[in-house]
């Protein structure tokens, strides 16, 4: 086991000898739904370092949704402790500035705003955020030109394809310079070759940017390119490789 | 992109939706602004005889629903003119007529000749009538260019035919359309020898009006005092239930108005339930999320009163063409119809989208994404 991932059984003294800080600290994790009657997280314990590329996978309905939501501070575990770079993420006060500038999200379905062009989705995520006007305009620019989209900032979603909205969906995550980018199912609607091009946008993210980056996937591709894979099942994790 | 741009393209973008909010808005407004001007122009019509005479207050009969029923007398009038203060005192009588169909309420002044000059009465052609003289009148230059008659015409008014003496100019509009008979005969053909309406006091220099119409309303406990227009419901209950059926109304039409803009937001609402669970999630305030629903409510609530108050202008003036209210409904457009329009706007909206703007701020971002 990677001594950077925690899962089940894994004792306090090795937790001790860990100096580094790590991006994701989720220990004793517990959350329920229904008032108790389904279990989704079951006191997962997990850690994930800076700068890493972690793969979450598990059937469905293992609880990977769930550990997403909860650590882009989207829902409150019932109980343990979560903290990203340090801060306890499920502080009412942290939350808004939280999802504002520590953590980027990408959805399944893109979620994009769609009577926005690609330019103002992305410079959505900015507003409220001390930026001027033209700095949003300038980062939007930078960003869809990262995602390989410089051409297309005045489409609106239904002018796109699957795999370019996909990528503006990520621009817009790294709109505010978040030290996490959490991507749920990324690929999960794209064909082959858009998976590809997302694929080489995360991975141009881990080595050229300072960004920890967890992608919950099904699909074996994706898990591939990861640093590393942590294995879901049950609400735990059950394995980390 | 900046937030206010956000805010217009959202309106921009979602047209059909934004209109038919705005139209809910509209109908609101045009509710309380028409209301608002017929209500005024009766009300102006019915208190315009108050303007005519230039004196500091009018003096009616205590307890009436119509000003014109109003009914004082010599003795009365003599009174009030001794009473210490008072610089004079001119009593009149007061009826109306059908002078023909565009011509519905004529208003009749009956006056004794020589009170007309203190009365505010200018001669513009001819001359005065005589104080015995039951076939002279005198006609308001408004009146006499309507109807087209002048200084030596026929006019068949007030029971027989009488000859045009006059025609004068009062400097007010209303008066400059009533027709004005010399006191005593007109006493004779309303049936009330000694019989008057109104007193039109005017003060002594250094006196104050206020407590001079107090004075004469404590030592004549059947007489009234009218200063201006916001005293005007004290004599008049006519004007009273015009008053309190605009309010109503208008309570009524911004309740009305609201609950079909609340209505018209929150289905709007669950179609962007996956917009505001985005913006959340993406890190928005719940303030921000209330600031852009309510700064797009500003923006149909401006285009609503616009459009309410367009409407509200053809409507009146349609209502002013019917035949029952030719003559008696005369609209005014004035700079206060649209701030009534604004203020009406902004309470159906702001009311509308209040409830829209909380659920909106208080959706669960996860939960809003899963919705489709």
């Amino acid at each position: 086991m990677n001594e950077s991932a925690v899962g089940e059984g894994v004792d306090a003294t090795a937790m001790a000898t860990i100096s580094r800080e790590p991006a994701i600290d989720a220990v004793d994790v517990r959350k329920t739904f229904d008032r108790g009657i389904v279990t989704a997280l079951d006191g997962l314990t997990m850690r994930v370092d800076s700068g890493e590329y972690v793969a979450i996978t598990g059937r469905s309905g293992c609880g990977k949704s769930t550990l997403m939501h909860l650590l882009a501070a989207l829902d409150h575990p019932d109980s343990g402790s979560l903290r990203v770079n340090g801060r306890d993420i499920t502080h009412p006060d942290h939350v808004n500035r939280y999802r504002r500038h520590d953590v980027g999200l990408v959805f399944q379905m893109h979620n994009l705003l769609p009577h926005l062009d690609a330019r103002s989705n992305v410079a959505v995520a900015m507003l409220g955020t001390h930026t001027s006007r033209s700095d949003r305009r300038e980062r939007a620019d930078e960003l869809l030109e990262m995602v390989d989209l410089a051409d297309l900032g005045h489409r609106r979603p239904p002018e796109m394809s699957g795999g370019e909205r996909q990528r503006v969906a990520i621009a817009r995550a790294l709109a505010n310079r978040p030290g996490l980018l959490l991507a749920d199912e990324p690929t999960g609607s794209l064909d082959s070759g858009a998976v590809e091009r997302v694929l080489g946008i995360l991975e141009q993210l881990r080595s050229e940017e300072d960004v920890t980056i967890v992608v919950v996937t099904h699909d074996d591709h994706v898990a591939d390119a990861a640093d590393r894979v942590i294995r879901m099942d049950d609400g735990r994790v059950v394995d980390a490789l | 992109m900046s937030f206010i741009w956000l805010i217009g393209h959202n309106v921009w973008s979602k047209k059909v939706r934004s209109m038919l909010t705005a139209a809910a808005v509209a109908v609101g407004v045009l509710v309380v602004v028409a209301l608002g001007i017929v209500t005024d122009s009766i009300r102006t019509t019915a208190a315009g005889v108050l303007k005519v005479g230039a004196a500091d207050f009018t003096i009616s009969q205590k307890g009436l629903s119509d000003i014109l029923e109003s009914a004082l007398t010599e003795q009365q009038l003599t009174r009030v003119q001794k009473t210490p203060g008072v610089k004079s005192a001119i009593g009149v009588l007061l009826d109306t007529e059908a002078l023909d169909k565009d011509h519905p309420l004529v208003v009749e002044v009956g006056i004794r000749p020589e009170d007309l000059a203190p009365f505010g009465v200018r001669l513009a052609a001819g001359r005065e009538f005589t104080a015995e003289a039951a076939d002279e009148i005198m006609v308001g230059v408004r009146l006499a260019q309507d109807i087209g008659v002048g200084p030596g015409d026929t006019l068949h008014i007030g029971g027989s035919d009488k000859t045009v003496v006059g025609v004068f100019n009062t400097g007010n509009t209303f008066g400059d359309s009533t027709v004005m008979f010399p006191l005593v005969p007109f006493q004779a053909y309303e049936r009330q020898p000694g019989g008057l309406s109104l007193f039109f006091v005017k003060v002594d220099k250094g006196t104050q009006v206020k407590a001079l119409e107090q004075r004469i309303e404590r030592d004549n406990p059947l007489l009234l005092g009218i200063r201006n227009l916001l005293e005007f419901g004290r004599a008049d209950r006519g004007y009273q239930l015009i008053t309190g059926a605009d309010k109503a109304a208008t309570i009524v039409a911004v309740a009305v108005g609201a609950i079909v803009v609340a209505n018209a937001m929150l289905l709007s609402l669950v179609e962007r339930y996956r917009e505001f669970g985005v913006l959340r999630a993406i890190g928005w305030s719940r303030r921000r999320l209330i600031a852009l629903i309510f700064g797009e409510a500003a923006i149909i609530a401006f285009i609503g009163a616009c459009l309410g108050v367009v409407i509200a202008f053809i409507a009146v003036w349609v209502l002013a063409d019917l035949p029952d209210l030719a003559g008696i409904l005369k609209p005014t457009f004035e700079a206060w119809v649209f701030g009534r329009a604004l203020v009406t706007a902004t309470a159906v909206t702001a009311l509308g989208a209040l409830y829209p703007a909380l659920r909106a701020a208080r959706l669960s971002p996860q939960e809003a994404m899963r919705r489709e």
